[in-house]
């Protein structure tokens, strides 16, 4: 069992979960005033599921994202240099323009992509996770996935793997109550995803994920035990996005209310981390805005980086198809 | 006739100690036919309406929608996803003047239970994890006893007996309530809510101490057992200079804890400590206190009035209410009519 | 083939679809539509709108994010007396539904000696050029054409798009109707009343003597920009929009090819193992004695469809690079 946690790791959530919520307000409105193309999926408001497993990590630990994938990678350490290079498909960004928003990925740093393909990340998550095993480390694999993806054939075959084989994997599902634009009950029979894990042999829980603190608990258990090698966990982190399906405005649909939203908003899991930091004596507000500002400074040079470099040489599109 | 109320905590048997003490999950469908059994039982015991708790994952209403028989009321409560939802479903539960309150889920639901209805008449069915306070009970004769109160064949007070709460007054702030342990911890944050670190434990105020339990309450129950029944409470006090017990503080978890003090407290005798921590109420980090923040705690007998199934059907029993007249055979009285529907035929 | 005189009316591409997709609803009270945000939100582009609220939610409805369920779903209620539109929203995610089509959908009619009849149309947006990335562009048409079984189409224009969905729910065979999410806002005539485009049957969009382009899908329309720019070269081209690829009307391409001794096949799709080959491969077989010229292909490179725009517009064929490709073949 995990020990009490330190403040060094109170402040590095924070950290992670502030500079993701920078990244992505500002790609968001990047996006609609169309100086990135593609679709950008973002990750506001689920800050704390990340943050809270990723500070469990090293880059020698492996996770799969999905297409709502920056904050799974900033969590991971990426920069955002690289990250703004990506999203506006020059030859500096991480995929050397090739991937997008919906591919980033940084190998080196144990991110096995974001992922176009719902469903797509568990079966990948279950192979590092063998790897893991079959190379004899004590590194672990992450898998992230939502709500709708949960849905996936893919992903019960995963699972099953995994518990068959005790692979050290967790499949951390991002219930977020949509998938896309339809609500979870219109979806699945059931609410809690967690619910369905003693069926494929493997604990299953469910916690706050707007609570960056609990997510790092009940994560640090399950890794910790995938690590020792007991097997893989569902880790159900009911969570909230403010913004819609894919981007800010989105498609302007009416499929939720913006009441829902304000309920989930008053779950802020930044702002009310901050607050509690504060009371603790851990973090005071002027050190606070310290970590936002250094985000912002991040995004700025960031943004300055990607318009800064060049494209990739068209002749590019052919090379990378093969070792 | 009056209702009786249901609340099925959604929430209940899913939270980290199926990972760090192999409980078990309790998944929702699971919980949906307990609320089906439930209200068979009820209306075989002649109930005719209830009220409940519209939890978000719908068990109830799922429930209710394969008996269409029983009249049945959701309630206007909120569904925030936290124990909010239950407190405010008592208090709407009591202002409808139910006579008894089934809820399934662990120690921690019938708490919420109490904070919104203090001495609230309970039938509680285990569905979480650590459960002193309730049983593990077949459902469909929970159902029945709680059919058998709300029909008025059978009154509350024959078969109920109330249990004592633990009271505890926060300075600057709301006061609180457990049912069995009342718990000062060293932690600092409430998170993952399972209260898994026994060397952060600070001060315990329990109304039972139970050998044969899990959590806190089997901290004390190995040290120094106190049963429901007696009238008074069991302090514990952690940390070294003392005794060291090896206790399951978790289904599937057994500790070491070290326990400086450990005596009995009167009722109504205040107990003092304060902050920093958080507070644990029946197993379950709630809320954090700041530093040196005060808090009283003392037990007393205004808890729940909790129905003894065995009882109540034993004495349905003693009454006939479930017999049925022979076939043909003419009501002998016209003026009971609250037998069950089979009597009614 | 003399088409129904199209009224004036213009509709755009994606209203095009909705109004076929209505239209079938109306004829078969055994049809519904199946798939992922159609129902509620419209469909991810908007093609299923006012779907719902005209035929409603027993027949109109979303799916869970399951498209080997949604396809299975299909085939055993097509076997069992329904006609399903089912929605496959991009085209990429076949790959996740597959099994269903290869093996369950394509082949049941034959494997039970042709006791089963499969009426299913697959409604599915390919196509790339909106910086989408390699799982969200492709044009996947080799992989399901390579099926005995199933009919393939594909809608270049708002006319043909709502004829091929009215023709492919009439079929009694499953029929994938293969759209293109860059021409959704295209507009151009389309009758209001019902019509079909026979599935099978090429369309000879520009005639011309001496030089033939085959193409479908949106390409149909960079074939038509390529051909004017050869007026200039002295080549009158011929342009094909072959619209469904399985069955083929090989006897148009041939049939042209005779008269112009020289062709090209286009298409968005890899080139390598492209559709595009099949057809070379017909031309020589079927009209070798005609041909002044090797059959030129034109598809995108051999490499996943890259997201920065800069690769995406390298990778995506265009009118310069098919008159590029025509000059090198003629030796121009
Ligand atoms: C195989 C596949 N099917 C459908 C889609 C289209 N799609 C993209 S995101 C999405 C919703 C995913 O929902 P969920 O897994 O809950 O993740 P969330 O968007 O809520 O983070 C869908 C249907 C896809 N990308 N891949
Ligand atoms: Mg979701």
């Amino acid at each position: 069992m995990s020990s009490e946690i330190t403040d060094d790791i109170l402040l590095d959530i924070h950290r992670r979960m502030v500079r993701i919520r920078t990244f992505e307000e500002r790609a968001g409105k990047m996006m609609e005033d169309g100086k990135i193309p593609g679709a950008l999926h973002l990750y506001v408001g689920q800050e704390a599921v990340a943050s809270g497993v990723m500070v469990h990590l090293s880059d020698q630990d492996y996770i799969t994202s999905t297409h709502r994938g920056h904050g799974h990678l900033i969590a991971k350490g990426g920069e955002f240099t690289y990250m703004f290079a990506e999203l506006y498909g020059k030859a500096t960004g991480y995929c050397k323009g090739k991937g997008g928003s919906m591919h980033i990925s940084n190998l080196d740093l144990g991110m096995l992509g974001a992922n176009g393909i719902v469903g797509g990340g568990p079966p990948i998550a279950m192979g590092a996770a063998f790897s893991c095993k079959f190379r004899k480390t004590s590194n672990v694999s992450i898998s992230f996935f939502g709500d709708g993806a949960s849905n996936e054939g893919a992903f019960h075959e995963a699972a099953n793997m995994a518990a068959l084989y005790k692979l050290p994997c967790v499949f951390v599902c991002e219930n977020n109550g949509y998938g896309e634009y339809t609500p979870q009950a219109n979806h699945q029979a059931i609410v809690d995803v967690a619910d369905r894990a003693p069926g494929y042999g493997m604990p299953g829980v469910v916690v706050d994920g707007m609570d960056p603190i609990a997510v790092h608990e009940a994560a640090g258990e399950a890794i910790a035990r995938a690590r020792e090698g007991g097997g893989p966990t569902l880790l159900e982190c009911k969570t909230y996005r403010y913004y819609d399906h894919v981007g800010v405005r989105g498609m302007g649909l009416s499929y939720r209310t913006d009441e829902e939203v304000e309920q989930w908003r008053l779950k802020d899991p930044i702002v009310n981390f901050e607050a509690r930091l504060a009371e603790q004596g851990v973090l005071t507000p002027e050190a606070a805005e310290a970590v936002h500002e250094a985000a912002r400074k991040d995004v700025d040079a960031g943004i300055e980086f990607a318009e800064a470099s060049p494209n990739p040489d068209p002749a590019a599109v052919t090379e990378d198809v093969y070792a | 006739m009056s209702l009786f109320g249901v609340v099925a905590n959604p929430a209940s048997g899913k939270d980290v100690r199926r990972l760090v003490a192999r409980a078990s999950v309790f998944d929702n469908q699971e919980k949906q036919a307990i609320v089906e059994r439930v209200l068979i039982g009820a209306e075989a015991a002649g109930a005719s309406a209830f009220a409940y708790l519209n939890d978000p994952n719908g068990i109830v209403a799922s429930a209710v929608r394969e008996n269409r028989r029983l009249c049945a009321k959701p309630l206007d409560a909120t569904q925030t996803r936290t124990a909010l939802d239950t407190i405010t479903a008592a208090r709407a539960l009591r202002d409808l003047g139910c006579s008894v309150v089934i809820t399934l889920g662990g120690d921690g639901t019938n708490r919420a239970v109490a904070l919104g209805w203090p001495d609230a008449p309970l039938i509680p069915l285990s569905t979480g994890t650590n459960n002193v306070f309730p049983r593990m009970t077949e459902a469909t004769l929970a159902g029945a006893a709680a059919g058998l109160i709300a029909s008025g064949q059978i009154e509350l007070r024959e078969v109920a007996a109330q249990q004592k709460a633990t009271h505890v007054a926060v300075a600057d702030e709301r006061p609180d309530l457990a049912l069995i342990d009342a718990v000062l911890s060293r932690e600092r944050f409430v998170g993952a809510r399972a209260l898994l670190h026994p060397e952060q434990l600070d001060t315990a105020l329990l109304t039972r101490a139970e050998p044969a339990a899990v959590g806190i309450a089997a901290i004390g129950g190995l040290l120094h057992p106190l049963s429901e029944d007696a009238d008074e409470g069991l302090l514990l006090r952690f940390g070294p200079g003392g005794e060291r017990v090896r206790a399951p503080i978790a289904p599937g978890l057994y500790k070491t804890v070290e326990v400086a003090e450990c005596r009995a407290v009167q009722t109504d005798e205040r107990v003092a400590a304060k902050g920093p921590g958080v507070l644990a109420f029946d197993g379950e980090r709630d809320r954090s206190l700041k530093p040196d923040q005060p808090i009283e705690m003392r037990v007393a007998r205004t808890g729940p009035w909790v129905v003894d199934i065995r009882q109540t059907l034993e004495l349905a029993a003693r009454k006939g209410l479930f017999r049925m007249e022979a076939p043909g055979a003419r009501r002998k009285t016209a003026g009971h009519e609250m037998a069950g529907h089979n009597r009614r035929a | 083939m003399a088409e129904p005189q199209p009224k004036p009316r213009e509709l755009a591409y994606v209203a095009a679809i909705a109004e076929g997709v209505r239209t079938v609803m109306q004829e078969q009270p055994d049809a519904f539509v199946a798939g992922e945000d159609v129902a509620e939100a419209g469909g991810v582009y908007g093609y299923y709108n006012g779907i719902l609220k005209e035929f409603g939610p027993e027949r109109v409805f979303d799916t869970p994010i399951s498209e080997e369920g949604i396809v299975g779903l299909g085939v055993g209620a097509a076997a069992t007396g329904c006609r399903p539109i089912i929605d496959v929203m991009f085209m990429d995610f076949m790959g996740e539904c597959m099994d269903e089509i290869a093996n369950q959908l394509a082949k049941m009619r034959y494997m039970f000696g042709g006791r089963a009849t499969l009426p299913v149309t697959i409604l599915s947006m390919a196509g790339a050029g909106a910086s989408l990335a390699a799982q969200h562009s492709q044009s996947l048409e080799a992989w399901i054409c390579h099926l005995p079984g199933l009919k393939v189409v594909m809608a270049c224009t708002p006319y043909d798009a709502k004829g091929l969905i009215i023709s492919a729910a009439r079929d009694d065979n499953p029929v994938i109707v293969v759209l293109n999410k860059m021409s959704l806002a295209m507009m151009g005539p389309v009758p209001e009343e019902p019509y079909t485009v026979p599935i099978g049957e090429a369309n000879v969009v520009r005639g011309g003597s001496n030089y033939t382009i085959i193409s479908f899908g949106r390409m149909v329309h960079e074939a038509l920009a390529a051909a004017t720019q050869l007026e200039e070269l002295g080549i009158d081209a011929e342009v094909i929009d072959l619209r469904s690829l399985q069955p083929l009307d090989s006897a148009a391409v041939v049939a042209s090819v005779r008269k112009t001794h020289r062709a090209m096949v286009v298409h968005e799709a890899v080139r390598f193992g492209g559709f595009g080959g099949e057809i070379a491969a017909q031309i020589q077989e079927q009209a070798f004695d005609y041909l002044d010229a090797p059959v030129a292909r034109v598809g995108a490179p051999f490499s996943p469809v890259p997201f920065s725009p800069v690769l995406e517009a390298n990778y995506v064929p265009n009118a310069d690079r098919i008159v590029a490709e025509a000059k090198q073949q003629l030796g121009l």
